[in-house]
């Protein structure tokens, strides 16, 4: 697959804490429509480095570009959906129905003052009908599962008509069988919808399925573009320092 | 209720204290939400200083209030953002340290009196025509701010990283929210004062999050309870010769404990 477009250009990058090197030039390139998965054990950086190409961390040194741009002259946010670490384990208390939460994915795009345009509620009933949410919509989010706050929390960062969704660890406290739907809905909307996703997950055993690349972080970047059969017992072990089995799973393989 | 209103120092005391309550109830919504309930105490103290210099140079105390506790509010913001402290206790430094410098300055200015009495307990009696003139100036200033920037202030409360990677300007609207704090915070002092006003920023709000209802009925509610407690409190004030602050205050704690009850799992 050729892809033209890059989305995050990242060079040489090094970010250190106290002394305390966390990442060591890391070099990478995320394109238009890819499907990338970011795995690694965990202080190994995967968090880090997402946060940095946010900029919500500064790195010690490097560059980055967002769309061709420096991150530092990057204006079109809207782009970019991002689903954070532990997203959908909100505060029970907090005010918000479904709704609220969702109409925040297009804030930065109003205006002072305005309500919700006639482009925002298409938007935002487009976001919520992807995630199947429709219905929940005027349900408090506090009272919902855990994996029904995970779409919520998706259906959000797709309101702003995102190119590009970027989840970290987006499976913290949903059950499994809301995890299998996750990664059928993660997979359509990168094939139907073409928007680039880009994941954190310790779900090795899953991923490899549907990915087209996988990035391994442990201070350095390891880019495999074969996942399948990147993701050998050597390198896991290399990569997680313990002694790893991997066990295939054929039930996608065509 | 009508023969209270008769009375001027009445009237402009009432449309003080519903325009403080309006305004204390809306961003109380926002600083409860973030977590941040001290400030409103903090801020209080810090605006006592300012009463103080005023007293003690002959200025208009409540004009110097706003300033200082402008000044206070960009000062912890700045230490929040810059330096690895602890937001609370950032909050307690300077609220012991304001409330130190405040009465330094009194003692030496000589200015320990009933005047300074007033502006600690809030007084009904003590609002001039002055005093509405600035709370109204001032408090259609920071309610039009926060009515601007109501839906980021809300995204930046529910969560500050994803609200700043979705391109909102976060570390300007915290300015801009504290600043708006500060400033209601210095006009309340004339009718609450500030050692309660952080109850009426606070307890409206949490009175209202009982009820578990979305965030445009949550501010409703805060600021319904707000209204109805300045109202209550006033009257209640005005027939029985109590302090208008604290009655103010227990009003506004009597509809917290009947919406406690209601909402009981």
């Amino acid at each position: 697959m050729k892809f033209k477009i890059p989305i995050f250009d990242v060079k040489n990058l090094s970010f250190s804490v106290r002394g305390q090197k966390i990442l060591l030039h890391i070099s990478l390139e995320i394109f238009s429509g890819e499907y990338v998965a970011i795995i690694g054990p965990n202080g190994g950086g995967k968090t880090t480095l997402i946060r940095m190409l946010l900029g919500l961390e500064s790195p010690s040194e490097g560059n980055i570009k967002l769309f061709g741009k420096k991150l530092s002259n990057f204006k079109s946010w809207h782009k970019i959906g991002y689903v954070p670490q532990r997203a959908s384990l909100v505060d029970a208390n907090f005010p918000a129905t479904v709704s609220d939460i969702v109409n925040m994915g297009r804030t930065a795009q109003r205006s002072l003052f305005s309500f919700l345009s006639k482009e925002d509620k298409v938007a935002v009933n487009d976001a919520m009908t992807k995630m199947d949410i429709l219905d929940l919509k005027n349900k408090m989010v506090g009272t919902l599962s855990g994996g029904q706050r995970q779409r919520v929390m998706i259906a959000r960062a797709l309101a702003s008509k995102p190119e590009i969704l970027i989840l970290d660890e987006p499976n913290t406290g949903v059950d499994i069988v809301s995890q299998r739907n996750f990664y059928a809905l993660l997979a359509k909307l990168n094939k139907e919808e073409k928007i680039t996703i880009v994941f954190i997950t310790h779900d090795i055993g899953v991923i490899a399925d549907d990915i087209g690349r996988l990035f391994t972080i442990n201070q350095k970047a390891i880019v495999c573009n074969n996942p399948k059969e990147a993701l050998s017992c050597e390198e896991m072990s290399t990569l997680y320092g313990i002694e790893a089995h991997l066990i295939h799973n054929h039930k996608h393989e065509h | 209720m009508l023969e209270m209103l008769e009375y001027e120092f009445m009237q402009r005391a009432l449309i003080a204290g519903m325009l403080i309550a309006l305004l204390a109830s809306i961003s109380g919504t926002f600083v409860v939400l973030k977590r941040y309930s001290m400030i409103s105490e903090t801020l209080a103290h810090s605006a006592l200083v300012g009463v103080a210099v005023g007293l003690v140079a002959g200025f208009n105390p409540l004009w110097i209030a706003v300033l200082v506790a402008i000044l206070s509010a960009w000062l912890i913001e700045y230490l929040r953002s810059s330096f690895s402290l602890y937001s609370d206790a950032i909050l307690a430094i300077l609220l012991s340290g304001s409330l130190a410098i405040a009465v330094i300055i009194v003692s030496l200015g000589g200015a320990f009196n009933n005047s300074l009495f007033s502006y600690l307990f809030g007084s009904i009696l003590a609002v001039s025509n002055e005093d509405v003139f600035t709370i109204l100036f001032f408090g259609t200033v920071a309610l039009v701010l926060l009515l601007a920037f109501a839906k980021e202030l809300y995204f930046i409360a529910y969560d500050e990283e994803v609200a700043k990677t979705s391109g909102i300007k976060v570390q300007f609207l915290n300015f801009l929210l504290v600043t708006v704090v500060a400033i209601i915070i210095a006009l309340s002092i004339r009718i609450v004062g500030s050692l309660l006003i952080g109850a009426l920023m606070v307890i409206p709000t949490v009175a209202a999050l009982q009820y578990r209802v979305g965030f445009l009925n949550t501010m409703f509610l805060s600021v319904a309870f707000a209204l109805l407690s300045v109202i209550s409190g006033m009257t209640l004030s005005f027939y029985f010769s109590l302090p208008s602050g604290a009655t103010i205050v227990l009003c506004v704690l009597s509809f917290f404990i009947i919406s406690l009850i209601a909402n009981k799992k």
